[in-house]
């Protein structure tokens, strides 16, 4: 490991993070909608992640569509499927303590990926549509990258501004400050709750459609994003929903530094020891969320 | 009523000690399996049941064990017995320093953070291969012990199931039940919550330490993969779940009976086997969240130490 470490390459390394830094952020501001909302982590929001990309996979290879024009498609198509999940199972565990959440969400998860294998079986698959790089000076901009940023850049853009300026955005808002007071003042919170839920599979689809244009697909490609939204909406401040922007490029940031500085392998292990760190000092996250 | 009660644990356990002696390999297994999971459902009760703090990545602690008891086996050539030992001695010392940092967080986040120590472990034993042997894994001298281990693990799981019936009957195990029931209230009335929490963490860690390293023993090798799934935590719950989780007997009844329907399942259906196992999840959180003692315990009147 005697590798010189050239200010080039640490701003190779800052532009990665936050290349990935936005991607992170949209698929966690989900994670954060429903945790906000309803006061349950989903665990199976990965899961929903790769069934996103398997839309897009599907649609590229058997319609030839242009995976960018998948991505509304793929966001649609998941939409419909969290909203159908909270109507059947979800919508029963909201008020219950957060070990029914957890199993509960647990057990879809591993439904969807065992239907995932024996639907689409556990070969790798990939979309490759655009291949290579941008290279400005000393730096190398990989195109589908870039592309996905700006794409989650938007999106995550478009979500602020639906939750800020919108009817339907300030009622899940009210929703997530106060349930009950919501609902005196007429809010279907019940209504509240699905669109959340299937909002957030939709941004879960999203990321899922982008990366099938960066990773391979199989169907265990979710799970390590479960656990990527969990630690972003932490460091952000869970139920913050401007802090998992700042969590995700948070966590793009430590984990290309990680890679640099020590190995690929350990900067899971230094994302967590920030987590674990920023849980001590400062609970609620960086930005300020609500203690449960 | 009451000889009954004594009376047919005292049976069963005569009937497993004799087991060995008629057992087939198949049976023998089995019934090894039943006791680990006896084991590891049990400790995972101590704290989760009783305190209300979701572990929920508690298989961190049976990998811890069984990588300290397969390290000590393998290149320090320890005799197995000792090794188990230490790799409850193990995992008690990580409990310590997990519960020391992360027993202030509260609901989710305690949660989280546990799932992520066992990521973490996982990262980390994957990352030290000298010590541990990488991805590779990590092969134990050869010995044929299933007998022995048989013997060790029932010890395990009996002694895993009498702790519980002891702090379930004892004051500390009420202080703990108040914690869950309402810590500020439980803090208030002077009970030091989080020594009380510490000190359940590091009961709940040692079974599944013992038991890990028992495990490597008895399969012989050991791989990053094979001692920390998330699954292994999520069974271990659900079958806590499903007995009655804040009982002792819960786990025993859970760990038996969803044992028996995974073999069954696992038998005829593999390729459906974790879709029918998230059914099963969902099906007993949503159906019977209090669990098979619970819901006797609030149709009759059955004693708390149950």
């Amino acid at each position: 490991m005697n590798v010189v470490i050239t200010p080039a390459m640490i701003g190779q390394v800052v532009i990665s993070g936050l290349l990935s830094g936005v991607l992170y952020s949209m698929v966690a501001l989900g994670l954060a909608l429903i945790f906000g909302v309803m006061r349950i982590i989903n665990v199976a929001h990965g899961p929903l992640l790769m069934l996103g990309a398997y839309t897009t996979f599907f649609l590229y290879s058997a319609f030839g569509l242009n995976p960018y024009l998948t991505v509304p498609i793929s966001m649609a198509v998941l939409f419909v499927v969290g909203l159908v999940l909270e109507r059947t199972l979800v919508f029963r565990v909201i008020e219950a303590p957060e070990l029914s959440s957890l199993l509960l969400t647990f057990g879809i998860s591993i439904a969807l990926v065992n239907a995932a294998q024996l639907a689409f079986t556990s070969d790798l698959r990939a979309v490759e549509y655009l291949t290579g790089s941008w290279v400005i000076g000393p730096f190398a901009f990989s195109k589908s990258r870039v592309i996905a940023f700006v794409f989650a850049g938007a999106l995550t853009g478009g979500a602020f501004l639906f939750l800020k300026s919108t009817r339907l955005g300030k009622a899940i808002r009210a929703t997530s400050q106060s349930r009950d007071v919501a609902m005196v003042c007429g809010i279907d919170v019940g209504a509240i709750h699905r669109l959340t839920f299937g909002l957030a599979s939709a941004l879960a689809a999203a990321g899922g459609a982008l990366i099938a244009m960066i990773v391979a697909i199989q169907p265990e490609m979710g799970q390590i994003w479960t656990f990527k939204s969990f630690l972003v909406i932490v460091l952000g401040g869970a139920g913050n929903y401007p802090g998992a922007l700042l969590g995700g490029m948070l966590l793009g940031l430590v984990e290309q530094l990680a890679s640099l500085f020590l190995t690929t392998q350990l900067s899971e292990v230094v994302a967590y020891v920030l987590l674990v760190i920023v849980l001590l000092v400062r609970p609620t996250g960086l930005l300020g969320g609500r203690q449960t | 009523m009451r000889s009954l009660a004594l009376a047919v644990p005292a049976l069963a356990l005569v009937a497993l000690a004799l087991y060995p002696t008629i057992a087939t390999g198949y049976g023998l297994r089995a019934v090894l399996q039943v006791f680990t999971w006896i084991a590891l459902a049990g400790s995972w009760n101590l704290i989760s049941g009783l305190t209300g703090y979701v572990s929920f990545g508690h298989v961190a602690f049976f990998g811890a064990g069984a990588y300290t008891g397969g390290i000590l086996m393998a290149s320090a050539g320890w005799s197995w017995p000792v090794a188990a030992l230490l790799g409850g001695v193990a995992a008690g010392v990580l409990a310590l320093g997990m519960g020391w940092t992360c027993l202030r967080l509260k609901g989710p986040y305690f949660a989280i953070a546990m799932l992520g120590l066992n990521e973490v472990l996982r990262a980390l034993v994957s990352y030290f291969e000298g010590l541990t042997g990488g991805g590779n894994g990590l092969s134990m001298p050869t010995l044929d012990a299933t007998v022995p281990i048989y013997y060790a693990m029932g010890v395990t799981a009996l002694a895993v199931t009498l702790g519980a019936r002891l702090i379930i009957g004892s004051r500390f195990g009420l202080r703990l039940m108040t914690i869950r029931e309402d810590e500020v209230a439980a803090e208030a009335m002077g009970i030091p919550t989080f020594r009380h929490k510490l000190l359940a963490f590091l009961l709940s860690a040692i079974g599944p330490g013992i038991a890990g390293a028992l495990t490597a023993r008895d399969q012989g090798y050991i791989e990053p993969l094979s001692v920390f799934p998330l699954a292994t935590t999520i069974t271990m719950i659900v079958m806590a779940l499903f007995g009655g989780k804040g009982t002792v007997w819960g786990p025993v009844i859970g760990a038996i009976v969803l044992f028996v329907a995974q073999e069954m399942v696992w038998a005829r259906y593999p390729y459906i086997h974790p879709l029918l196992f998230g059914a099963i999840i969902v099906a007993v959180v949503l159906a019977m969240p209090r669990g098979i003692l619970g819901l006797l315990q609030m149709k009759y009147r059955l004693p708390r130490t149950i």
